[in-house]
């Protein structure tokens, strides 16, 4: 039971009237396969998974196994505030042929680091396959899931293969490496943002990129170079990716989708509460600022 | 002025005796070591060093006894930051007379005010003082009080003196958002990682540490240096991760069990000033331990 991580896309989640948008779901589907991606992992928040139901979240993940067919692996989300709600997700990405599951920290609560290894171990038991905590202390109030902690659910969960970091702090990382690593030689460490130049240095093997939905071209070259620990030549595009990371940061997935219109790709409006981003042409504008964006590709081709 | 700072930069602890008061002696063959032992420039005194336990009188008295330990081998500057700005001045006019190469300083303690203050503030000590200017970004001890790119571009853009900027946010976005602001404008521009977080900063286009472990383990800290700078990668991991151990050891009430530390180290630099602790018989023997496991006892040099 291996999955290795590599360049994983996380998809946006297409909506029409309010309802998930699947003629457009198979679009994007095809589009990031034929793009650069080894693995998507869907939804992610960058798919809106929070504002989808825990029906819908399974309607999808099954409609993505059926259509991508085999041609990539899909890896699973499953986070959710309760532990039950998430581990019977978690049971059911398995059924349907998920090839791996991720999941962060319970929302809304904020539980010490005992009951983030219990909620963790439960849903990884529930699910059986290459289990991937997401750290995302930003997202998530400020709790993070700390390198003690990672130890402990090593030997409490064989399944328990990595994590996903997008918190960029280097006292961090190295530390989540260098302990997790002593515990479990093969744990993986992927980035969970295209700040790839420093998480490669310091030992990331994956990346898993909401970029990739308007400059998959750049993450692919960017994640090529970084892991050919070519980083001098890769700082370029770390630039651009960082422009382009700052903009979506701050609009969110607003932005992601408002960028996706731009470039021939419509996938709707955010589901409420989350508001659709009026400025267009101000996005776009600083979007072009990003020396590699005109390369990248327009439409569903 | 032209100051170019780069690879593995030494902030020495300041030597206490048993009664607390300064062991310039110590402090002398400290500084030396330093030198000795491959560091690119000093500077004295960083919070490792208990700059804000230090009066004014004797920062000043022990920067120049820095000052001519380093007898001009390499360029050492001197952190004025204190938390009255009149001290500040003060200190930076002294390090000037005292012969120093460039003065460091961190965005004002304490007080909560709007980035121009910062700007303001940084004008005004580079443009009352000829030295080199290196500022100091610590945004998570200074409750996010912090350096942004466009904040630098001005400096840079005002001040011909300003040179540098030791980065300790220890993360990735903030580093980089400084970096690539800083060197369209002043190539030569020295973004250094507040402790030797090498791997992550040099990757990114750094150009090298203040060390924490310089006293502990300089021979490890220029090979991690060494490896990121030729870009053997694999090595320089491993030299990262074992550092990274050391400094999750010395973090904490900094620089208490790092002073512990040089105890093992056969470089003994006494006690620490309250309010944090000196180093128990029981934490040493921890450190000891610590440092046998990661095989610093055989690789680094002990006594002076």
């Amino acid at each position: 039971m291996t999955f290795k991580f590599g360049l994983a896309h996380a998809p946006l989640t297409p909506f029409e009237n309010g309802r998930i948008d699947y003629a457009a779901y198979a679009k994007i589907l095809d589009f990031h396969t034929r793009h650069g991606a080894e693995a998507l992992a869907l939804p992610m928040h960058a798919g809106e998974s929070v504002s989808l139901t825990a029906g819908e979240r399974q309607q999808l993940l099954d409609f993505a196994i059926q259509h991508v067919a085999g041609r990539i692996p899909i890896v699973a989300h499953v986070s959710e505030a309760g532990t039950e709600i998430a581990a019977s997700l978690a049971a059911h990405a398995k059924k349907a042929g998920a090839s791996a599951l991720i999941a962060t920290v319970p929302y809304y609560w904020t539980p010490p680091q005992h009951m983030l290894v219990e909620h963790f171990e439960a849903i990884g038991k529930a699910g059986a396959l290459p289990f991937f905590v997401l750290n995302t202390p930003g997202d998530m109030a400020g709790v993070e899931f700390p390198p003690k902690s990672i130890v402990e659910l090593i030997h409490k969960l064989p399944n328990f293969a990595g994590l996903i970091d997008t918190s960029l702090d280097w006292q961090y990382m190295i530390e989540v490496v260098t302990v997790a690593r002593a515990e479990r030689a093969d744990f993986q460490f992927v980035s969970g943002t295209e700040y790839m130049i420093s998480a490669s240095a310091v030992g990331a093997t994956g990346l898993v990129s909401s970029l990739s939905s308007v400059a998959p071209e750049l993450v692919r070259e960017l994640y090529d170079l970084c892991r050919a620990e070519r980083y001098a030549a890769a700082r370029p595009l770390q630039e651009d990716a960082a422009s382009l990371f700052r903009l979506m940061r701050d609009g969110g997935v607003s932005a992601l989708k408002a960028a996706a219109a731009l470039v021939n790709r419509p996938c709707g409006d955010p589901r409420p509460p989350l508001v659709a981003l009026h400025d267009k042409d101000g996005l776009y504008r600083s979007m072009s600022e990003a020396k590699t964006f005109n390369k990248e590709p327009r439409g569903w081709s | 002025m032209t100051l170019v700072l780069k690879g593995v930069m030494q902030s020495p602890v300041t030597p206490l005796k048993a009664d607390f008061s300064p062991d310039y002696d110590t402090f002398e063959r400290l500084v030396d070591f330093h030198v000795r032992t491959g560091a690119t420039a000093i500077s004295w005194p960083h919070h490792k060093a208990e700059s804000h336990n230090l009066t004014i009188a004797e920062r000043k008295a022990l920067g120049e006894v820095a000052i001519k330990a380093v007898a001009k081998r390499v360029p050492i500057s001197i952190h004025v930051s204190a938390l009255a700005l009149e001290d500040t001045f003060e200190l930076a006019r002294h390090a000037q007379a005292s012969g120093a190469d460039a003065i460091i300083a961190i965005t004002p303690y304490f007080w909560k005010y709007p980035s121009e203050a910062i700007y303001d503030y940084f004008v005004k000590l580079g443009t009352t003082f000829d030295l080199p200017l290196i500022a100091y970004n610590s945004p998570s001890y200074l409750d996010g009080v912090e350096f942004t790119g466009e904040l630098t571009k001005r400096l840079i853009d005002k001040l011909p003196n300003f040179i540098g900027m030791k980065e300790a946010s220890f993360n990735s976005e903030k580093f980089f958002e400084i970096l690539r602001a800083a060197l369209p404008l002043r190539p030569n521009f020295a973004m250094i990682a507040g402790v030797e977080y090498l791997l992550p900063s040099v990757s990114l286009g750094g150009a090298g540490s203040y060390s924490s472990a310089g006293a502990i383990c300089p021979n490890l800290c220029i090979e991690l240096y060494e490896s990121c700078a030729s870009g053997q990668w694999e090595r320089a991991r491993s030299a990262q991760y074992k550092l990274s151990q050391l400094w999750m050891l010395f973090r904490d009430q900094y620089p208490s069990s790092l002073k512990g530390g040089c105890v093992i180290m056969g470089r003994p630099v006494g006690p620490t000033r309250p309010p944090l602790p000196t180093a128990s018989n029981e934490r040493i023997k921890f450190i000891e331990k610590r440092l046998a496991e990661l095989g610093i006892l055989d690789t680094e040099p002990h006594g002076w």
